[in-house]
């Protein structure tokens, strides 16, 4: 690595003013952003390291749900009994996550703000629309893990196995700014290439999330967080599938989440509506199998995506009918 | 053949000079180091600067505190190996993915390539050689000779690491969870069941 300065601010405040005049990457547990200065992808003269601002880790209960400091590391959020009882499919998808040594030094802010895990966008030689050049090498090059949805600007998928989960729950995600905080639903955190191929997130020069609200109205859900990938320890997932069943079956409101398809975690509402439709049966499977590939553009590679997400939905399903009521 | 390979003349191995290297500038820095981190320009307004040259370092090792002057930028594992002599954590992938680097934070088991040495600074580490020495192995360590469990002998100490902290977490892991206890080491001779008997006669020993 290029030798390098490390800012440590005392408060958010300041790692914020600091950050916005200076441009320096922020650093928590480390795991994504020390890998891309040791590929050479960035070079960064100053980081800023968030880890010693205290008050930004632990769970807490609110008068709606809980609220997870962004510092908090994913171990420590998969295994809190706040979150295993009332939103198992977080705890679930942490689980799946990485290796244990990496969900003890990751945090769930890092996780949601980390980059995208293309290999044309982590190697020094490729300049894309991702940073700061223009086209999409994955789309006619090697494109097996890549989006299958939402693909055409730049075919990155969204890299973080607790984005789907956070937009199924409805969560909130706590930015601060300067002095200035504000709340955005994780539905819109997460954005697409066409909306800024530049960044993956919401987030504006200078701001930090600071915590993650998860509300209380979808905790009694039935549930069921269902991913394919390679190997069983430390990969990415190649598709998942987040389902929240609401018990009001037909005047439910469910949520049908999908995962590592698309530069941003996609929401369904075309699925959610079949599950307003009737019983969960293999008749309801079948049509959640024959909608779910719509809107879909499969790259030369990766068009066995489809077929995966069919396999998903009913494993979701079965899951969902299988458990009893939260 | 059956003399024992010698001890190359002092000085020369790569290994005794990082040590001695890494013993000189903990001597300069033990005058001068009266923080936990020094660093430039820290006011109350505005974020402590450190490096990007070498900084002051106090990190607590296998239960002793020591000092140590490195780049900010430095890895804990770089510092370990390079600066402090300590060998066992082994340098393999560098991106967190295969564990040979495996040490204790505070009890849990993290990658030590991929985070800053700074970022240690106020918890308690444990390497591979604060779990046992040749002479006082560890019953896991003794474990793994009676048991066979290496080969080549690479990822060993970062699995004795991960089972040493599985063991204290889960004294009875059945089979699987011991699967789960190492799934972030890889061990690329594929001694992986051999290393499960290992944990599983510990624990049924009642050792650690």
């Amino acid at each position: 690595m290029k030798p390098f300065k490390v800012a440590i601010p005392k408060s958010v405040e300041q790692a914020s003013r600091f950050q916005k005049s200076d441009d320096s990457p922020f650093i928590a547990g480390g795991t994504d952003l020390l890998a891309r200065i040791k590929e050479y992808v960035v070079q960064p003269e100053t980081i800023v390291d968030l880890k010693r601002i205290e008050g930004m880790t632990g769970i807490t209960s609110t008068d709606d749900g809980i609220r997870i400091g962004a510092l908090t590391t994913m171990n420590e959020v998969a295994t809190d009994g706040s979150v295993t009882d009332d939103y198992p499919a977080l705890s679930e998808t942490i689980m799946n996550a990485a290796t244990p040594q990496i969900r003890n030094m990751a945090t769930i802010g890092g996780n949601i703000c980390q980059k995208p895990r293309c290999w044309y966008l982590r190697h020094e030689g490729y300049s894309c629309a991702k940073n700061g050049g223009s086209g999409c090498w994955a789309r006619e090059g090697e494109n097996e893990f890549h989006a299958i949805f939402d693909n055409q600007v730049c075919a990155v998928t969204s890299p973080s196995n607790v984005a789907p989960v956070l937009v199924a729950y409805s969560a909130l995600i706590e930015i601060q700014g300067g002095e200035e905080k504000r709340e955005i639903p994780a539905e819109d955190f997460f954005i697409t290439p066409d909306q800024d191929p530049g960044r993956e997130v919401l987030l504006e020069p200078g701001e930090v999330v600071i915590s993650i609200h998860l509300p209380a109205k979808n905790r009694t859900k039935k549930w069921s967080y269902t991913e394919a990938r390679e190997k069983q320890s430390f990969d990415w997932a190649q598709a998942s599938v987040t389902m929240l069943y609401d018990r009001g079956g037909r005047k439910g409101d469910h949520r049908v989440v999908l995962g590592a398809v698309s530069p941003a975690p996609l929401r369904r509402d075309d699925l959610e509506k079949i599950l307003k439709s009737g019983s969960l049966d293999d008749a309801m499977i079948k049509k959640l199998q024959m909608k779910i590939g719509d809107g879909s553009h499969p790259l030369s590679q990766n068009g066995y995506k489809v077929p995966m997400l069919r396999g998903l939905i009913a494993q979701g399903v079965r899951n969902i009918s299988g458990r009893k009521e939260g | 053949m059956d003399k024992k390979p010698e001890e190359p003349p002092e000085g020369v191995s790569r290994r005794h000079f990082l040590k001695g290297a890494g013993a000189a500038a903990a001597a300069v820095s033990v005058a001068q180091l009266p923080s936990e981190v020094q660093g430039s320009n820290g006011t109350e307004d505005e974020p402590t600067i450190l490096g990007p040259g070498p900084v002051p370092i106090q990190l607590r090792i296998n239960g002793v505190d020591g000092q140590t002057e490195a780049a900010p930028s430095t890895t804990l594992l770089d510092l370990l190996r390079d600066h402090q002599g300590l060998t066992g954590a082994k340098r393999v992938c560098d991106r967190g993915s295969c564990g040979a680097c495996t040490v204790l934070l505070d009890g849990r088991t993290v990658d030590s390539c991929s985070m800053l040495a700074i970022d240690a600074v106020g918890s308690e580490i444990t390497t591979v050689e604060g779990i046992g020495t040749p002479e006082n192995l560890s019953d896991l360590q003794q474990a793994f000779i009676e048991k066979d469990a290496l080969q080549c002998g690479f990822c060993t100490p970062g699995m004795v690491v991960s089972c040493t902290a599985l063991l204290k977490e889960n004294p009875s892991p059945d089979r699987e969870q011991i699967r789960r206890g190492i799934s972030g080491n890889i061990c690329r001779c594929g001694t992986y069941q051999n290393i499960i008997e290992a944990v599983e006669h510990v624990s049924r020993k009642g050792g650690k």
